[in-house]
């Protein structure tokens, strides 16, 4: 219960969190977020090293992802169970809001 | 220095990074090419051609150890790391690269910057605001206490436009 607890507060996650824990479902270094973030965001979200600095950091800190391995200098991260457990509450939250929203959407034109 | 190094000296206080950038910016345009920072607001320029870079100033705290890691971010999307020093890292890359022009890309990280200024000033006022009332009583020279009170408003005066700047930045 006290976990469940501890990984709610940091919901909702910004878009940029989002997205970098949802780019790091596979291993993958700094660049490689950047540019898989574009990607699937249709270009929309585009992520800046200081920030990606930041908030991988803050992940690292609060053990949602992890150093894998290192390859030349390149720092290669991904998601931990926790990590996982977040990323799943954070869809479940965003599954509702969306449903919500395609049901007036039609009447806002 | 250099046979093609130039020396400039030009102030800019800690809320002004978006000027300083800019400056940074137009001095490359003309062919001066920042090389280091001697120390605050004195600059040392490499002289070549003129290019057009986007200059971003970074203001974080980043242990030894990691610091190889947040240059590699950097690095991996066209940044180059120039010089540093007293928190602030300087930074590089050409305007027409694909990348983002900007380091911080969301409000929040924005924000956060100037969190971290306003916490690196905020402590000095209040230290001197807890010793005030002692060195007002002392038999100190008024000039002393005139000028303790001259930074202690210029504190104030650096913290407000700090705050500002994170109101601005601040969305619905």
């Amino acid at each position: 219960m006290d976990d469940i607890f501890r990984i709610e507060k940091y919901l909702p996650l910004t878009e940029t969190t989002y997205y970098t824990l949802l780019a790091l479902i596979e291993p993958l270094h700094g660049y490689g977020v950047m540019q898989k973030v574009k990607e699937m965001s249709r270009g929309v979200v585009e992520i800046g090293p200081g920030t990606l600095y930041g908030a991988f950091s803050k992940l690292m800190k609060e053990g949602l992802i992890q150093k894998v391995q290192e390859d030349n200098r390149r720092k290669i991260y991904t998601l931990t169970n926790r990590g996982k457990e977040l990323l799943r509450k954070q869809i479940e939250r965003l599954e509702i809001m969306t449903l919500e929203g395609s049901k007036v959407i039609k009447d806002l034109e | 220095m250099q046979e093609n190094t130039v020396r400039k000296y030009k102030l800019f206080w800690m809320w002004q990074d978006r000027e300083e950038e800019n400056w940074l910016r137009e001095m490359a345009k003309q062919g001066f090419h920042l090389a280091s920072l001697v120390f605050s607001g004195v600059y040392e320029f490499a002289r070549g051609e003129p290019r057009d870079d986007v200059y971003r100033l970074d203001y974080t705290a980043v242990d030894k150890e990691e610091f190889d890691d947040y240059i590699e971010i950097f690095r991996e999307s066209d940044w180059e790391y120039i010089d540093g020093g007293f928190g602030w890292y300087y930074f590089r890359k050409p305007a027409d690269s694909e990348s983002p022009n900007e380091i911080y890309t969301d409000p929040e990280s924005k924000i956060k910057k100037y969190q971290r200024m306003f916490y690196a000033l905020v402590v000095f006022p209040i230290v001197l605001t807890f010793f005030l009332p002692q060195i007002a009583k002392s038999d100190s020279i008024p000039l002393i206490n005139v000028l303790l009170i001259a930074v202690l408003l210029f504190f104030v005066y650096a913290i407000g436009n700090i705050l500002n700047r994170i109101r601005q930045l601040k969305r619905l």
